[in-house]
């Protein structure tokens, strides 16, 4: 049984490790469908942890994504001239892992259709991520359920980074397919 | 007496509300190597990123690339351009590595005195994943400028800047909205 986000938060960080719900590749591969008449409002998603953060894999998504801002991999940079407490990990990789975290828990027929969301408390290589999701809302709509999320990403003293919302759209049992390329129905 | 205090949107930008930017081939094409090194830089170990065969089988009936991936390849700079890095330092020793490096498709800049810029804020809309090979477009535009007034009475800006980016057969791929504070 899955820890709630609650009770995950309350154990020490290498304990937190060991109730990490993230897939491996096989994981994905056998992913059963959630389907939007199983979403209750309430429900949280399975949580994804990440780290211990350290600075190669900060500099390493830098590298992929062309970043040169030295703030992510300099660390006297960042702290003698930019003033932080170390170097920071990327907002551009934190939404990225939203963006896959959400995409998982569509899979395998549905659709993470938008998110919004706002770059708050700054991680640092040492900090473990909890990805988290709740849902907060849900309607069908042109034969699509529409699973509205209230979504962040914690470090392990519970400080929320990344606090927003995000839509999935899911398949209705025996209801029509989620269109691809995605088609949000008319207003 | 009350002072009327002074307006931060101006005509000028105001006028800036729906400026769109150029339209920018982005360098390159959708390719193996950058999905293999973003895949294991974001860890997502998704096999309908690298199993033909499973990808096949599944709805997209071709491999898929991470939700916003193609949104970070307007960084990709072609091999003709002058080296940034080093002209950044040039110009200024405590560069702070991105300072000096222009992005193309840019938007004119906001005529105002407020030069602090803080992020406000991301939207990500995703409508298709691109193809291996695909070539990827974008253009930006300022969506939105509105006036807000701080606790002390100070009037700032927030900027909405939205990006669409499509594929070579005029595919919406995704839409990202960035809001920025300007003070």
């Amino acid at each position: 049984m899955a820890l709630s986000l609650e009770e995950l938060l309350k154990l020490p960080p290498e304990e937190m490790l060991k109730h990490n719900e993230k897939p491996t590749g096989e994981q994905l591969r056998h992913k059963q469908q959630v389907y939007y008449d199983d979403v209750q409002e309430g429900m949280e998603l399975p949580k994804y942890i990440y780290g211990p953060m350290t600075p190669t894999h900060l500099f390493r998504w830098s590298a992929a994504v062309e970043n040169w801002h030295r703030i992510h991999y300099d660390l006297p940079f960042a702290t003698n001239h930019d003033k932080l407490p170390g170097i920071l990990v990327q907002g551009s990789w934190k939404q990225s892992i939203m963006a896959s975290y959400l995409k998982d828990w569509a899979r395998p027929n549905g659709w993470f259709w938008k998110a919004s969301f706002q770059h708050r408390a700054m991680l640092v290589p040492g900090d473990i991520l909890i990805v988290w999701g709740k849902v907060i809302k849900k309607y069908a709509k042109g034969g699509m359920g529409f699973v509205e999320l209230e979504i962040g990403m914690k470090n392990q003293d519970g400080i929320e980074s990344m606090p927003g919302t995000a839509t999935v759209v899911l398949p209705l049992r025996g209801g029509r397919p989620i269109p691809y390329p995605f088609v949000p129905p008319e207003e | 007496m009350t002072q009327q205090r002074e307006s931060v949107l101006t005509p000028e930008v105001k006028a800036l509300i729906g400026v769109k930017g150029e339209v920018v081939e982005c360098w390159g094409t959708v390719d193996e190597e950058y999905l293999r090194r973003f895949m294991q830089a974001i860890m997502d170990p998704d096999p309908l990123y690298w199993d033909e065969g499973f990808a096949r089988q599944s709805r997209y009936g071709e491999r898929i690339t991470p939700p916003i991936m193609v949104t970070y390849m307007p960084s990709r700079l072609p091999p003709w351009e002058e080296d940034p890095i080093t002209r950044a330092f040039r110009e200024n020793p405590f560069s702070d590595g991105i300072g000096g490096v222009r992005q193309r498709g840019g938007l004119p800049p906001i005529p105002t005195k407020l030069v602090r810029i803080l992020n406000a804020g991301n939207d990500i809309e995703v409508y298709k994943f691109p193809s291996i090979g695909d070539k990827v477009y974008y253009q930006s535009m300022y969506r939105d400028i509105r006036e807000h007034v701080g606790r002390d009475g100070t009037p700032f800006l927030t900027v909405v800047v939205e990006t669409r980016f499509w594929n070579q057969k005029n595919e919406l791929l995704c839409i990202t909205r960035a809001a920025t504070i300007r003070r």
